[in-house]
């Protein structure tokens, strides 16, 4: 067997990055072509080769330890090859795959199609490339990398005022963000002397000057929360999300999201993991108290909504919550590594989960029939296989038995338990219960709810069916494989 | 020689009127040119603490923090044309069309 | 291959046939008979070759699928465990349903009843469900199979469901045996519960392990190690477990004052009412005591519950009896009393007198049953007597088989029920005197009740007797009834062979005067040393062990000397139930009888309205049952919904003031973010101590 060369290992993220170039180059060619199966074929071939490569690479092990207990790095350690970026080039390139193959149709009588696509999957590179950032100078490239792709993406419905409002907030929120993140980045380089996560972590003993490391600490939770959409940075996501075309909000409220947690897993349990820095700033307090308050809000929020996107938008505000279990559970014992673990299965079903529900608003925008949950009802009688799948999402969002949400949450509550952090899985539950409130009401609209006169389907685009039906299929069957999922996730989170 | 704590004073009041300016200027371009001023607050204190350290690769951050910021203005300024463009308006606090 | 093999397939043929009749039924020439009459015959087959296995000294006892598997304790599962008492029942049951099937030809198939699958289908679930409840090896699987034998009954009782009355009934009948079967359910927790900690098999009925043989070691032999008594004497806590158990058999069995579902029960089809009251539904509470009764020979209270209700109710269903009009009115009150005297024998301690009148009784029940179901078939489904009359020359098969099933109901000398039913009583008596204190007294009390219910039995049955079928006939259907074909007079010649026969198998009044060895059944049940199944524990020997040195010390007493207390008590229970059968016929056998019952004054509407039972029980359930359940509704409604409610709404309300944190407006934004921040930073630097 060939032995491949070291750089090989970052070959999802560098797939992604040349179909990028790829697609790039096909709009400097042809700057208004419109043929969107070659654009959507190029992109959609890269995601999936990205996301096969992953899979076939955390088979072989290409992540784990070698012999001698090295993993595999690059570029000076400033880029790490472990199951952890494999995971989430994956999680990454598979949402990106799903958000190709819905956008052939939803975008197909829009103008830049060729510019949409290369964005899109430049975004994705930066998102991979996060995941397998080695120091915070990489992950604030990284980062960018894949929020400035974002914020034009946002916009890329020139015409349309809300896609224009939604990317102006997103943009503005987002550049605040990045400015505090970068001081914050430099303030701990102040306190360190480095960038480099396992230098930090070697330099923060305990004569480190408390006040620049413990602001410089808190503004990168706030950079954190910014890309991960939770309180109180989380203030641009409901309106991005909304006013977005549907299938960038499916990117961003999954993929996005999950590289900012990737970001914080790393820097969190990598470089500032230690009694010396938590005795400064108790960041772990922190990600409980920003845990539990942005459940709260996103939840809340979205209980109360007329727009099935905007709810949809808040819920995710939600999850992001769920997900900062993994970061606020963790106690230094040798529940670690579940805890962080169980954080990851979360993102990958909600990969899936959540992609497809906002590719479901993709297919409804596409149909034009309106955003409120009344411009939902008896939709079921038109589009029975699309509510079906919708009503997976959902449910599994929710938690219940009908698809993998139902092993992640439990995953993340069992992490509550395991770590002794019980408010946390408390909060889990009370607003677990209560988001089945508002995701039951979508349920409701499209299987009971009388139709309202005229409604009718003429078009049942394949690339937007062949996406919801696939994210359904792989969110039901994430309930029996989950076993997979967790022992990667929680091999990969033993490894930090 | 000039000591850190100078230069981290610097950067902090930078860093204080950039933040002032976005919470009190309601023009999108003045609300990214405050913007610019935090992420050189951060620059000063990155070539600062890269030269008390003596290693450079604070300097070399402080490289590319200036490239990204330039491709930030570059995508900001796009949205603000469109912005203006729908709105008529480059008022950061016309478009308000979603909320709740 | 050994009979046990095949055990299993007892219960599923006739579930196979239930399959069969359900989805094919509408497609067979006889809409599913002849599946369940090859299922039941292939069952009756089995259970012979079972027990002529047994009769070689072979028994079986194991589990055959286990359900769920207990880590490091008990595990659930189905099994089997055939004994001579299940050989016994196994005949039994197989026996009787199978005559009722043939019988069903005639009955249902010829008179052009619809619905035939769903009929044929009820049969075949019922005789399988009775069937595992039979050879059901421990508490739980019983259970299970006790349940299912409820729902059957349900579904044949309401086998008419477009008419008014058979639903009510079925429902009735559900409820009421629901409302025992409840107890039971606590009961079968409470044994498991009780008896985990002291053995890996609390569940089942026979051997070592099995929840009677460690209760006996606790109360006997004082080990009480393991026992989970809830902080209760071992005793006290197995009476309240017994009593809890009792509930379902008294529901099932239709003993007072559960019995109420009993008499409208006979809504159903009368093969169905053949079925129920001789082989399967009411015989399986009396059986699950018969099955546990090591556990129940334990503990005095219980045995002094069951002879008391036992003997009450013989009596009382037996005075309701005396002014039915419809003939299967008077049969239903008769199965009621009958399981009376079967719980009075096991109460007092006659555990082979109990087995000895169940046997009797399927047969007599099942023939007095199928013979009122000829009956009716010749009066064009008109059940009341004193719209009969005179058919004995009529229908003559009928008429002498049914002559001998009404005086082995009676209990004449030599027809089956008198041999039994004199057993019965002989042991009360013999058991009242020898046994000292309070027990004793009871068993007498419960005696004395049982020996005055047979004078009524004999009255009853004869005035039902001659109304139906002497006198003239007093009216025009009466005078030209219908006839009847070979499946009807088969199943009645082969039952009336037998009432008149079957009590020949335990001739322990003749054995003890005579000494001739012709005490079959008693030592079919005795399990001594040497028989190949004292290890199970289940025999009479081991029982009368249990009864003589346990606590409730059941002696035997015998005031008149051995022979004279035997002759004496047959004579008194013969002499009374001849006695009944005289008074009836000076009344009632006249060409043109008259009601008596005006002469019983104000007695007559008590007995015409059944003491009111039914009376009290609606007033139970509207006056006092329907209140509480408005008050929970209320309380449900009001405090839990509205905590709820309240929950649901404070929440929405949040909600909607939490969405105006988003104003829209995204200087706000950065300020609450800088707020935010800055707020953290003030809080965590001061407490981290940055300054």
């Amino acid at each position: 067997m060939v032995q491949l060369p070291t750089w090989t290992a970052l070959s999802p993220t560098l797939l992604l990055g040349l179909t990028a170039i790829v697609l790039l180059l096909v709009d400097s060619i042809d700057p208004d072509s419109s043929n969107n199966e070659l654009l959507a074929g190029v992109a959609g071939l890269g995601s999936i080769a990205a996301a096969a490569t992953s899979v076939w690479f955390i088979v072989a092990g290409t992540g784990l330890p070698a012999e001698n207990g090295e993993l595999i790095s690059l570029f000076d350690d400033q880029l790490v090859v472990d199951q952890m970026a494999l995971f989430f080039s994956f999680l990454v390139a598979s949402v990106l795959t799903l958000v190709v193959v819905a956008s052939y149709d939803y975008m197909a009588d829009k103008a830049r199609q060729a510019k949409y696509y290369s964005l899109t999957v430049m975004a994705a590179t930066g998102m991979s490339l996060l995941g397998s950032a080695n120091g915070l100078a990489v992950a604030f490239v990284a980062l960018e990398l894949a929020s400035l792709p974002s914020y034009a993406l946002v916009a890329i419905l020139k015409t349309n005022k809300g896609s224009v409002e939604a990317a102006l907030k997103y943009f503005l929120v987002g550049a605040l963000s990045s400015g505090v993140f970068l001081y914050g980045i430099s303030l701990v380089y102040g306190a360190t002397g480095s960038l480099q996560f396992d230098a930090v972590a070697a330099a923060l003993t305990d004569g480190v000057p408390a006040g620049i490391l413990g602001i410089g600490v808190l503004m990168i939770v706030g950079g954190v929360a910014f890309k991960t959409a939770s309180v109180p940075f989380h203030f641009w996501a409901p309106e991005a999300y909304e006013g977005a075309p549907a299938p960038i909000s499916a990117f961003l409220s999954s993929a996005s999201k999950a590289a900012g947690f990737v970001l914080a897993f790393r820097v969190f349990a990598t470089a500032l993991m230690g009694d010396a820095v938590l005795a400064v700033v108790d960041w772990v307090l922190v990600f409980q108290v920003l845990a539990i308050v942005t459940m709260f809000v996103g939840n809340f929020a979205a209980a109360t909504q007329e727009n099935v996107k905007r709810m949809l938008a808040y819920s995710s505000v939600g999850h992001a919550g769920y997900v900062l279990i993994g970061l606020a559970a963790l106690t230094g014992g040798s529940s670690d590594a579940y805890v962080l673990g169980s954080g990851m299965m979360h993102l990958l079903v909600y990969g899936f989960m959540n992609t497809g529900a906002f590719l479901f608003i993709a297919l409804v925008e596409y149909w034009d029939i309106g955003r409120t949950f009344e411009d939902y009802n008896g939709l079921a009688t038109q589009a029975p296989l699309a509510c079906a799948a919708m009503t997976v999402f959902l449910f599994s969002l929710a938690g219940l038995p009908i698809g993998g949400g139902f092993f992640s949450k439990f995953n993340l509550l069992m992490a509550t338990v395991r770590s002794g952090t019980w408010f946390l899985g408390a909060a889990l539950i009370v607003n677990s219960a209560l988001s089945l409130y508002y995701y039951t009401r979508v349920v409701k609209a499209m299987w009971i709810e009388e139709p309202a006169s005229g409604l009718e389907i003429e078009r049942y685009p394949i690339g937007l069916y062949t996406a919801v039906l696939v994210a359904a299929l792989v969110t039901v069957l994430l309930l029996p494989g989950f076993d997979a999922v967790s022992q990667t996730a929680e091999t990969a989170a033993s490894l930090l | 020689m000039i000591p850190t704590q100078y230069y981290l004073l610097l950067s902090a009041a930078v860093f204080c009127i950039g933040i002032f300016g976005v919470l009190t200027r309601r023009n999108a371009l003045i609300f990214l040119m405050s913007v610019e001023l935090i992420l050189n607050a951060a620059n000063i204190n990155l070539v600062a603490f890269s030269f008390q350290y003596g290693n450079l690769s604070g300097q070399v951050f402080a490289l590319f923090a200036m490239g990204l910021a330039a491709a930030e203005v570059a995508v900001g300024l796009g949205i603000v044309l469109v912005l203006y463009r729908n709105f008529s308006d480059i008022d950061v606090t016309e478009a308000t069309t979603m909320r709740w | 291959m050994t009979a046990f093999d095949y055990a299993p397939a007892i219960a599923l043929l006739p579930f196979v046939s239930f399959l069969v009749a359900l989805f094919g039924g509408q497609y067979l020439p006889k809409k599913g008979a002849l599946a369940g009459i090859a299922a039941t015959a292939g069952s009756l087959v089995l259970s012979a070759w079972v027990a002529l296995t047994v009769a070689g000294g072979q028994t079986y006892n194991e589990a055959l699928y286990t359900f769920t598997a207990g880590l490091e304790t008990f595990d659930l599962h189905l099994g089997i465990l055939i004994d001579p008492l299940t050989a016994l029942m196994l005949l039994i049951v197989s026996f009787i349903a199978l005559l009722v099937h043939v019988f069903s030809l005639g009955y249902m198939n010829d008179e052009g009843e619809t619905g035939l699958p769903r009929y044929y289908a009820g049969l075949g679930l019922f005789t399988a469900s009775m069937l595992g409840f039979v050879y059901a090896d421990n508490i739980l699987m019983a259970f299970m199979f006790f349940e299912l034998v409820g729902l059957c009954s349900y579904l044949l009782i309401g086998f008419n469901f477009r008419e008014a009355g058979p639903p009510s009934a079925a429902k009735k009948a559900f409820l009421v045996t629901r409302f025992g079967d409840y107890f039971f359910l606590i009961g079968v927790v409470g044994i498991f519960v009780t008896f985990a900690g002291a053995t890996q098999t609390p569940g089942l009925f026979a051997g070592e392990g099995s929840f009677p043989v460690v209760a006996e070691h606790a109360i006997v032999d004082g080990a009480t190690e393991g026992l989970n008594t809830f902080g209760f004497e071992p005793q006290t806590w197995f009476t309240i477990l017994g009593l809890l158990v009792l509930g379902g058999v008294m529901g099932k069995s239709a003993q007072f004052p559960l019995h109420t579902w009993l008499p409208d029960a006979m809504e159903g089809p009368t093969p169905v009412s053949a079925l129920i009251h001789a082989a399967t539904m009411v015989a399986a509470g009396v059986y699950l005591v018969a099955r546990m009764y090591g556990f129940y020979a334990l503990t005095p209270t219980t045995l002094a519950v069951i002879a008391l209700v036992g003997g009450f109710t013989a009596l009382f269903a037996a005075t309701m009896g005396v002014v039915k009009q419809e003939l299967k009115q008077v049969l239903a009150y008769s199965t009621i009393s009958q399981y009376g005297y079967m719980m009075l024998a096991l109460g007092s301690g006659g555990y082979i007198a109990a087995v000895f009148h169940l046997t009797t009784h399927a047969v007599f029940k099942a023939l007095l049953f199928l013979g009122a179901g000829a009956v009716i078939i010749a009066m064009h489904h008109e059940e009341n007597m004193w719209e009969m009359g005179g058919l004995k020359d009529k229908m003559p098969v009928t008429y002498y088989t049914f002559l001998a099933g009404s005086l082995a109901l009676a209990g004449i000398v030599p027809f089956a029920g008198f041999w039994s039913k004199d057993e019965v009583l002989y042991e009360a008596l013999i058991h009242g005197f020898g046994t000292e204190g309070g027990l004793g007294t009871v068993f007498l009390v419960a005696y004395a009740m049982g020996l005055l219910a047979v004078f009524f039995t004999g009255f009853y049955t004869f005035r039902m007797v001659y109304l139906t079928f002497h006198g003239e006939a007093r009216t025009e259907t009466a005078k030209k009834p219908h006839g009847v074909r070979w499946n009807v007079k088969g199943p009645l010649a082969v039952l009336g062979i037998l009432a008149t026969t079957i009590g020949f198998v335990n001739l322990a009044p003749v054995k003890k005067l005579t000494g001739l060895e012709v005490d079959f059944l008693h030592k079919w049940l005795l399990g001594a040393e040497g028989s190949g199944w004292e290890a199970l524990l289940t025999g009479y020997e081991h029982y009368e062990h249990v009864l003589h040195d346990g606590p409730a010390h059941v002696l035997v007493g015998e005031p008149l000397g051995a022979t004279g207390t035997l002759i004496a008590s047959a004579l008194l229970s013969l002499g009374l139930a001849v006695a009944g059968v005289l008074a009836a016929r000076s009344l009632y056998k006249v060409p043109e009888p008259v009601e008596h019952t005006d002469k019983l004054g104000s007695i007559k509407t008590l007995l015409m309205h059944n003491y009111y039972q039914d009376e009290y029980q609606v007033w139970l359930a509207t006056g006092f049952t329907y209140p509480l359940s408005r008050a929970a509704d209320k309380f449900d409604q009001g405090v839990i919904d509205g905590v709820v409610n309240g929950i649901s709404s404070v929440s929405l309300f949040s909600g909607s003031r939490v969405r105006r944190l988003q104003t829209g407006v995204v200087t706000n934004y950065a300020l609450f973010i800088t707020i935010a921040l800055v707020v953290l930073l003030v809080v965590f630097g001061l407490t981290g101590g940055w300054f």
